[in-house]
C-alpha cells in the first residue's frame, strides 16, 4: 500500500522530514488577492430597497442553491451571494457588468439567449426587467460577508526544489567499515547507514534459503530439487551468478516481470465498464510486454514504444508490429466506450491515459489538474492540457456503426512472409469449413420444410432434432465468420488528421472551452524549454523522447525505485506510484540516485539492474537480524527500513498458483496468445454485426490447457471468477483496470477456506503424491524429495518424525500421501519466501 | 501524509486475524491501524449503527412507481419537446413520445406519500419510509452509475460504500465481517475495497433456497471426513509453528495460521447463520419465503435482518432485473411481485424487534427512468414500450436510522425530468449515510498515491431536511 500511516519509523532518522514537507507546500502557492471586492460603491436607500425587495428573493429562489458559497458542487465557478461574486463571475467571465444591461451575461441567461438560466424554466418577463434596471443602477447590492476565496498560482521554479525534480546525480560510493560486507557499491550505500546507527547487517543466508528466493524472485517459480542439487553442489565462487543468469535468461523470468508492468496499464482482455465486451487483441499487448522483458529491450526504447511506437520510422514487419502494439498502453483498461455524449468520452479516456502516463513514467499524480492547479504539487492546469493536447490529437477510440458505443483503435500489424503463408492456409481452412456448415445447413432446411410440409405427423422428436441442430448452425456459422482468419490487428492508436491544441476543459466539463494550452511537458520536471512539438504530428513521439531523456529527473528514480520495491519488498521511496510533495522521502535518496544513474549507463538494462541488485550483499541477507544487534534494530528500525535483514514476503496470487503447478510437475509451458477463448461459441454472446450493442462475451469454459499454463496467461475480466484464475482474486490480484505498482498483502480467512477446500490445492496435492510415488518408492526418500520440491530444503529429523506419524493414521497410502502434500501446500513456508 | 484521517478504535483482532471472515493486514497498514487505536469511534453520536442498502440494478421507473405526472400521462402517445442536450446520442427515443402509467399512484399512509398499486406492501408501511425524488446522478449507463452509486466514482477503481464503512467504523461482531453482500453482482468492483485494506471488501453470500448450494465458497470439506482434514490442519499448523518460532516478528505468519482456525470453524458456522430453520413460519410467510415470485428475495431480505441482527455493519442485498427497455407495462409488475413483499416484510420486522431506530434502510437503484418511451425496434405500439435509463431524476427511499418517517422530499419539474427542488445527488446520499453513522463524510479519508480520497470525493453534502432532530 502506497497509503503511509504515521511514520512509525522513528523521526530522530530523517530529521526534519515533517518541516521539508510542509516547506514545500508553502512555496509552491502563492495567493493573490482578487482585485474586484476592494472598492464597493455607495447606493442609496432607495436602491438597497429595490435590491431587497425584488431582486434578493429572486436570487435565493432561483439562483443560490448552484450558485453560493454552500453550493457542492459550485455550477460554472459562479457565486450569486455577495456583490463580489456577481461582478468577480465565473467560468464564462463576469455575471454582470454594472451599469450595462446588455454585457452582462446573467441577463442574457435570464433571456435564454446563448444561456438558459435557471434549468427549471425562464422567469417571468417582469423578473428580468427588474434584473435589467438592477444591473443598471450599478448593482445596488448590501452583500459582502461571503466574498469569493482568494485565487492561487503555481510557482513551477520553487517547485523544482522538490527532491524528485532535482537532476539525477551519481554520488560516490561512502567508505565503510566492514568493507568485506560489500560486494557491491549497493552495499555501501546501505551499510554506510547501518554503521552510523550501530546496525550490522544479518549473516547471507543459506543456500537453500538464497536458491527459492531468488528463484521466486526472479521467475515466480520455486527451484526443482535438481536445482538444489547442483546450486549446493557448486562449490566455484561464481556459482551465484551462474543461478542468477540461468533464471534471468529464462522465459519465465520475463513472465514473471511482465506482470509487474501489467498492473501499471489496466490490463484486462475486456474493454470498458458495461457489458461484456471482450478486448479481442489486448492479448497481444500482455505478449509484446513479455518479449520486452525477455530480450531486455532498453527501457528508454520501451517507454518510447508505450506512447509513440507507431511513430517511429522502422521498417522491419515484425519490429513495427511490436512498436504499433506497445502502444496499447494507452488503450488496454478502463475505457467507458458506452457514454453517448463522445467528446466527454474522449475527454474522460485523454484523463485515464494521463492518469496512467503520470502514475507509470513520472510518479504524479495529473488527474487533479484537469480542473484546478495542483493542490500540492507543482502541477499547474496548463501542464494537464499541454500534455493533454498529444492525446488529443490522438485516435483512441471510434465510434462504432450501430448503436450509441465506441470501440478501441485497431490497427492491422504488418505480417511476415511466414505469417501471411500460414494466414492464407488458415483462410483456406475457413472457407473449406464455411462450406461444410452452410452445405449441412442447407440441407437440414430442406429436412425441415420436407417435414413440416408432409401431410402426416413427422416423429416430432426428429423435427426437433433438426431444429436444433439448426440454431447451433446459425451459432457456428455467425462465430465462425466473426473469427475469420485476418491479418493480425492490435489495439493501438494513431494520430489524428489535424494534430490540435488542446483548450482548457472549464471545470472538466469540455463544452465549456476555455484558452487553447500549446502542446508540451510538465514544466517542473523539465530542464529547459521542453521539446517543439512539431505542426504536423500529435507531439507524443516528442513527449515520449522527453521522457526517456537521460535529464528526465523522474523516469529512471520511477523505475529504478519499483525494481528495488519488487526485489526487497518496499521501495527505496516507499509510495512507488507517488514521488510528488506528500509522497515519502526516500530512505536512501544516494541510493537511488546511484541506480538511477547506473541504469541509464548500462544502457536501460533492466537485466543487469536486477542482475545487481540480487548479487548485493543486501541483498543476500538472511531474514533474521543479526543476533550482534538484533535487539537494537527491532527497536530504533521495526520497520527495517535500513535493511538490515531481507523481509520475508508473502506470495502473489500468480507465484502461489504457478509454484502449485510447478512443484505437482503439471505446469505447461504457454506461448501466449489470446487469454479469452473466444473459439468456443458458448463463450461468445452477441456477434451481430448489425446490434446496437457490441459483440460480447461470457467465460463459461476454459481451453483445458489452461488449467495448467501460468497465471499472467488466464484472461483478465472484471467479474468474479471461478476456476484458474479464483484463486487471483482472494490473494491481492490487482482489482481489473486498477492500477498500482505496489499490491496490498492481506491475510483473510477465505484466503485459508481456499487452501484448505478448494479443488485446485487438492489436484495439485494428489498430482505430487502421485509424482512422488513414481520418484521414490520408499518413505524415507518420498519425503526427502517432497521437502525439496515444495519448500527446497531438505526435511528435519523432527519433521521426519511428525510426518511418519501422520502417514501412519491417515489411513491407505495413496490418500495419506494426498493429504500429507495437501497439508505443506497450505503451510506457510509454501507461502512465503524468506 | 497521515493515512488514516479519521480516529477509529480498532480491535487487538487485526493483528489475530480474529474478525470473522475479515482479514489481517500486515506491512505498513498493520502500523496505521496500531498508531490510531485509541481514537473515538465516530466524529459525533451516531443515529443509525448498520446499513441495509437494497439495490434495485436496472433503474426502476419512477415514473410508474412513485412520481407520474399529469402532463405526460395527457400526453400519452404524443410527441414532446426534448429536453436533452443535442450532443447525446438517442436509440429507439427519437420520436420523444410520451408514455403515461398505466397503473394509479395514489396517496397512502396517514402522510399520503404517492405509491403504485404495484407495491402494496411499500404503500401498508408508507408512514415509515421517508420518499426522496429528487435523486440524480452523473451517468446514463448501467456499469458507470452503479459504480458510482457503490463507490462514488463513475469509472476510478475506489472503495465500495460497505467497505467504506466497515473501514470508518470496523465490527461490531468479532466473529462477522464488517460488509456482507448477498446475491451480489458479479463485478467485483461493487463489493471491492480497492486500496482500502481487503479486510473491508464485501463477502459475497449466496441466499440459496437448497443444502446444495454454500452460501460461501470453499465452504465443503474435501478430505474422507472432518477428523482426516483436522488432523492435515493440525500438521500444517505444527509446520507453520515451526516457522514462526523461527520468525517470531513476522506478523503474516502468525495471521495466516489464525486465519486457518477461523477457516476451520467457519466451516459449521456459516451454514447456521443462513440457516433459516430458527424462524417462525409466520416470520416466513411475511417475507414469502417459498412463494413462486418472492422465495429468493424473501430469503435475501430475512438473512439481512439476521445479520443485522447479528451486527453487521453493512448488508447489501441486490433485486435485479429493472432495467425495462421494452414493454415496461407487461413487465414492472413483475418485478414489483417479486420484490414487494420481501422488502416491506423487513422493514415490519426490522420494526417489531426493535432495530429500525438503528439500522438504516435505503432502497436504491443507479438511476430512474425517462417519462417519454423507448422502442428499439422502431415499430412496435405505444403500449408495449419501454423507458430509456435517466440519471437526472430518480426516486429512492430510506426508512429507520434517524430518517425522518412518512416524508415525500423532492420535486421534479412538469415531465418527471430534472429535479426541480430537493435535489439529492448519490454524493448527498453517501453524505448522509455517513452522517447518520456518526461519520463526517469529509474527514473519512485514505490515503492513496498521495492523494486524500473520500467517498463522497470532493462532493456531497448531507441532506439535512430528512434527517430526525
Amino acid at each position: 500500500m502506497p497509503a503511509s500511516p504515521a511514520p512509525a519509523f522513528p523521526a530522530e532518522l530523517f530529521p526534519g522530514r515533517r518541516c521539508l514537507r510542509a516547506a514545500g507546500c508553502l512555496l509552491l502557492v502563492a495567493a493573490c488577492v482578487p482585485a474586484v471586492a476592494q472598492d464597493t460603491p455607495q447606493f442609496t436607500r432607495e436602491q438597497l430597497d429595490f435590491f431587497e425587495s425584488r431582486i434578493r428573493p429572486v436570487l435565493a429562489e432561483h439562483c443560490l442553491e448552484c450558485h453560493s458559497a454552500d453550493s457542492r458542487p459550485l455550477q460554472g465557478g459562479l457565486r450569486l451571494d455577495s456583490r463580489a461574486g456577481v461582478v468577480q463571475g465565473g467560468d464564462s467571465g463576469p455575471a454582470a457588468v454594472p451599469g450595462q444591461p446588455d454585457s452582462s451575461l446573467l441577463l442574457k441567461a435570464l433571456r435564454h439567449d446563448g444561456y438558459e438560466m435557471p434549468p427549471a424554466g425562464k422567469l417571468a418577463d417582469s423578473i428580468v426587467a427588474d434584473f435589467e434596471s438592477w444591473i443598471r443602477m450599478g448593482l445596488p447590492d448590501p452583500r459582502t460577508a461571503n466574498a469569493p476565496a482568494a485565487q492561487r498560482s503555481i510557482d513551477i521554479a520553487a517547485g523544482r526544489e522538490h527532491w524528485a525534480f532535482r537532476p539525477v546525480s551519481d554520488p560516490p560510493v561512502p567508505a565503510v567499515k566492514s568493507a568485506d560486507q560489500s560486494l557491491d557499491p549497493i552495499d555501501g550505500f546501505i551499510l554506510a547507514e547501518l554503521e552510523r546507527r550501530g546496525l550490522q547487517p544479518a549473516e547471507e543466508a543459506d543456500r537453500y534459503t538464497l536458491l527459492r528466493r531468488v528463484s521466486l524472485d526472479l521467475t515466480g517459480l520455486p527451484p526443482t530439487p535438481e536445482d538444489i542439487a547442483s546450486f549446493v553442489a557448486d562449490e566455484t565462487p561464481k556459482a551465484f551468478e551462474t543461478v542468477v543468469d540461468r533464471l534471468l535468461n529464462s522465459r519465465a523470468f520475463a513472465e514473471r516481470w511482465a506482470r509487474h508492468w501489467l498492473d501499471l496499464t489496466g490490463y484486462a482482455d475486456q474493454v470498458g465498464t458495461s457489458n461484456e465486451v471482450f478486448a479481442e487483441h489486448a492479448w497481444r499487448y500482455r505478449d509484446y510486454v513479455i518479449e520486452a522483458f525477455h530480450t531486455d529491450k532498453p527501457w528508454d526504447r520501451f517507454v518510447i514504444e508505450q506512447l509513440a511506437g507507431d511513430l517511429l520510422p522502422i521498417t522491419d514487419p515484425a519490429e513495427r508490429a511490436a512498436a504499433l502494439t506497445a502502444t496499447g498502453f494507452l488503450l488496454v483498461g478502463d475505457v467507458e466506450i458506452v457514454n453517448p455524449d463522445k467528446l466527454k468520452l474522449e475527454t474522460d479516456h485523454i484523463d485515464f491515459q494521463l492518469q496512467r502516463i503520470g502514475a507509470a513514467f513520472m510518479g504524479m499524480t495529473l488527474g487533479c489538474a484537469r480542473c484546478h492547479d495542483h493542490k500540492f504539487d507543482p502541477i499547474a492546469l496548463d501542464d494537464y492540457y499541454a500534455l493533454a493536447g498529444t492525446l488529443r490529437s490522438t485516435i483512441s477510440t471510434r465510434r462504432i456503426d450501430h448503436g450509441i458505443w465506441s470501440g478501441l483503435n485497431v490497427v492491422e500489424l504488418p505480417e511476415t512472409p511466414e505469417q501471411t503463408a500460414l494466414r492464407e492456409q488458415a483462410l483456406a481452412e475457413h472457407r473449406r469449413r464455411m462450406e461444410e456448415l452452410r452445405a449441412e445447413q442447407q440441407r437440414l432446411q430442406q429436412e425441415q420444410s420436407a417435414a413440416t410440409g408432409t401431410a402426416e405427423q413427422p416423429a416430432g422428436e426428429q423435427l426437433e432434432n433438426i431444429r436444433k441442430r439448426l440454431r447451433q448452425l446459425g451459432t457456428e456459422i455467425t462465430h465462425a465468420e466473426f473469427f475469420a482468419p485476418a491479418v493480425p490487428r492490435a489495439f493501438a492508436v494513431q494520430d489524428a488528421a489535424g494534430p490540435v491544441d488542446m483548450p482548457v476543459a472549464i471545470r472538466g466539463n469540455p463544452y465549456a472551452e476555455g484558452r487553447r494550452i500549446p502542446r508540451g511537458v510538465l514544466r517542473v520536471a523539465a530542464w529547459d524549454a521542453g521539446p517543439v512539438m512539431p505542426a504536423g504530428q500529435s507531439g507524443r513521439l516528442e513527449l515520449a523522447r522527453w521522457l526517456a531523456d537521460p535529464r528526465n529527473p523522474l523516469t529512471a528514480r520511477v523505475t529504478v525505485n519499483r525494481i528495488w520495491q519488487k526485489l526487497f519488498g518496499e521501495g527505496l521511496v516507499r509510495s512507488v506510484d507517488y514521488f510528488g510533495t506528500r509522497g515519502e522521502l526516500p530512505s536512501h535518496p544516494q541510493l537511488l540516485d546511484h541506480l538511477a544513474s547506473r541504469f541509464m549507463r548500462s544502457g536501460w538494462s533492466q537485466k543487469s539492474l536486477i542482475r545487481a541488485l540480487v548479487l548485493s550483499r543486501t541483498w543476500r541477507q538472511a531474514s533474521r537480524g543479526h543476533s550482534a544487534t538484533l535487539a537494537v534494530a527491532e527497536s530504533i528500525d521495526p520497520e527495517n527500513r535500513l535493511l538490515w535483514k531481507m523481509p520475508v514476503r508473502r506470495l502473489e496470487a500468480e507465484a502461489i498458483r504457478d509454484s502449485l503447478l510447478a512443484v505437482s510437475g503439471e505446469l505447461q509451458p504457454c506461448a501466449g496468445g489470446p487469454g479469452l477463448p473466444l473459439e468456443y461459441p458458448e463463450n461468445t454472446g452477441n456477434l451481430q454485426p448489425k446490434s446496437v450493442n457490441p459483440p460480447s462475451f461470457s467465460l463459461r469454459r476454459y481451453r483445458p490447457e489452461q488449467e495448467f499454463q501460468r497465471t499472467i496467461y488466464l484472461p483478465v475480466v472484471r467479474s468474479a471468477q471461478r476456476g484458474p484464475a479464483e484463486l487471483r482474486d482472494l490473494f491481492d490480484f490487482i482489482q481489473p483496470n486498477g492500477i498500482s505498482g505496489r499490491r496490498a498483502e492481506t491475510i483473510a480467512a477465505t484466503q485459508a477456506l481456499y487452501l484448505l477446500n478448494n479443488e485446485l490445492p487438492r489436484k495439485r496435492a494428489a498430482a505430487l503424491a502421485e509424482r512422488l510415488a513414481v520418484d521414490a518408492s520408499e518413505t524415507a526418500a518420498r519425503l526427502e524429495l517432497l521437502w525439496l520440491r515444495v519448500h527446497g530444503r531438505p526435511i528435519t529429523a523432527d519433521e521426519r518424525r511428525d510426518a511418519d506419524d501422520f502417514l501412519q493414521a491417515a489411513g491407505e497410502p495413496a490418500e495419506a500421501w494426498t493429504e500429507l502434500c495437501h497439508s505443506l501446500l497450505g503451510s506457510n513456508e509454501f507461502l512465503h519466501r524468506k | 501524509m497521515d493515512g488514516l484521517a479519521v480516529p477509529i478504535p480498532r480491535r487487538r483482532s487485526l493483528q489475530r486475524a480474529a474478525c470473522g471472515f475479515g482479514a489481517v493486514a500486515f506491512s505498513g497498514l498493520l502500523h496505521a491501524a496500531e498508531a490510531k487505536a485509541s481514537g473515538p469511534g465516530a466524529h459525533f453520536p451516531a443515529k443509525a449503527k448498520r446499513v441495509i442498502f437494497l439495490f434495485m440494478q436496472g433503474g426502476p421507473s419512477q415514473a410508474d412507481l412513485f412520481d407520474p405526472k399529469e402532463f405526460i400521462q395527457q400526453r400519452h402517445g404524443q410527441p414532446i419537446d426534448s429536453p436533452l442536450s443535442k450532443n447525446v446520442l438517442q436509440v429507439g427515443t427519437e420520436k420523444f413520445l410520451a408514455l403515461g402509467t398505466a397503473i394509479p399512484v395514489r396517496p397512502r399512509g396517514n402522510c399520503g406519500m404517492p405509491i403504485s398499486d404495484l407495491l402494496p406492501g411499500l404503500a401498508s408501511i408508507a408512514d415509515e419510509i421517508c420518499l426522496l425524488r429528487g435523486m440524480n446522478a452523473d451517468n446514463p449507463q448501467h456499469m458507470p452509475a452503479e459504480l458510482q452509486l457503490h463507490t462514488g466514482a463513475l469509472n476510478d477503481i475506489r472503495p465500495s460504500m460497505g467497505s467504506w464503512i466497515s473501514y470508518g467504523l470496523g465490527n461490531e461482531n468479532q466473529n462477522l465481517p464488517g460488509f456482507i453482500t448477498i446475491n451480489p453482482h458479479a463485478d467485483v468492483r461493487y463489493h471491492g475495497s480497492a486500496w482500502l485494506p481487503a479486510q473491508h471488501q464485501g463477502t459475497r453470500l449466496t441466499a440459496a433456497a437448497s443444502a446444495e448450494t454454500p452460501p460461501i465458497e470453499n465452504l465443503r470439506n474435501l478430505s474422507r471426513d472432518s477428523a482426516a482434514q483436522r488432523r492435515r490442519l493440525d500438521f500444517l499448523q505444527r509446520q507453520n509453528q515451526r516457522l514462526q518460532q523461527q520468525y517470531p516478528h513476522e506478523q503474516s505468519l502468525q495471521g495466516m495460521i489464525d486465519a486457518m482456525e477461523l477457516a476451520f470453524r467457519m466451516q459449521s458456522t456459516t451454514p447456521s447463520l443462513v440457516d433459516l430453520a430458527g424462524e417462525t413460519q409466520a416470520t416466513l410467510d411475511m417475507y414469502g419465503v417459498g412463494g413462486s415470485d418472492t422465495d429468493r428475495n424473501a430469503r435475501a431480505c430475512l438473512l439481512a435482518r439476521r445479520l443485522s441482527e447479528a451486527g453487521v455493519r453493512f448488508v447489501q442485498v441486490t433485486m435485479g432485473g429493472w432495467d425495462h427497455h421494452g414493454d415496461i407495462r407487461g413487465n414492472l409488475p413483475r418485478l414489483c411481485a417479486q420484490t414487494d413483499r420481501p422488502v416491506a416484510a423487513l422493514i415490519r420486522d426490522l420494526r417489531q424487534r426493535g432495530l429500525l431506530d438503528d439500522t438504516l434502510v435505503i432502497w436504491c437503484g443507479e438511476f430512474g427512468r425517462t417519462p417519454w418511451s423507448q422502442d428499439l425496434s422502431g415499430t412496435a405500439p405505444i403500449d408495449s414500450h419501454g423507458r430509456e435509463h435517466q440519471p437526472e431524476s430518480f426516486c429512492a427511499w430510506m426508512a429507520g436510522g434517524g430518517v425522518k418517517q412518512g416524508l415525500v422530499y423532492g420535486e421534479t419539474d412538469h415531465m418527471g425530468y430534472r429535479a426541480i427542488s430537493g435535489r439529492v445527488h448519490l454524493h448527498d446520499l453517501h453524505a448522509t449515510l455517513l452522517h447518520l453513522l456518526g461519520i463526517d463524510h469529509t474527514r473519512l479519508t485514505w490515503n492513496h498515491i498521495g492523494r486524500d480520497y473520500r467517498l463522497t470525493d470532493v462532493y456531497g453534502s448531507v441532506v439535512h431536511d430528512i434527517l430526525q432532530s
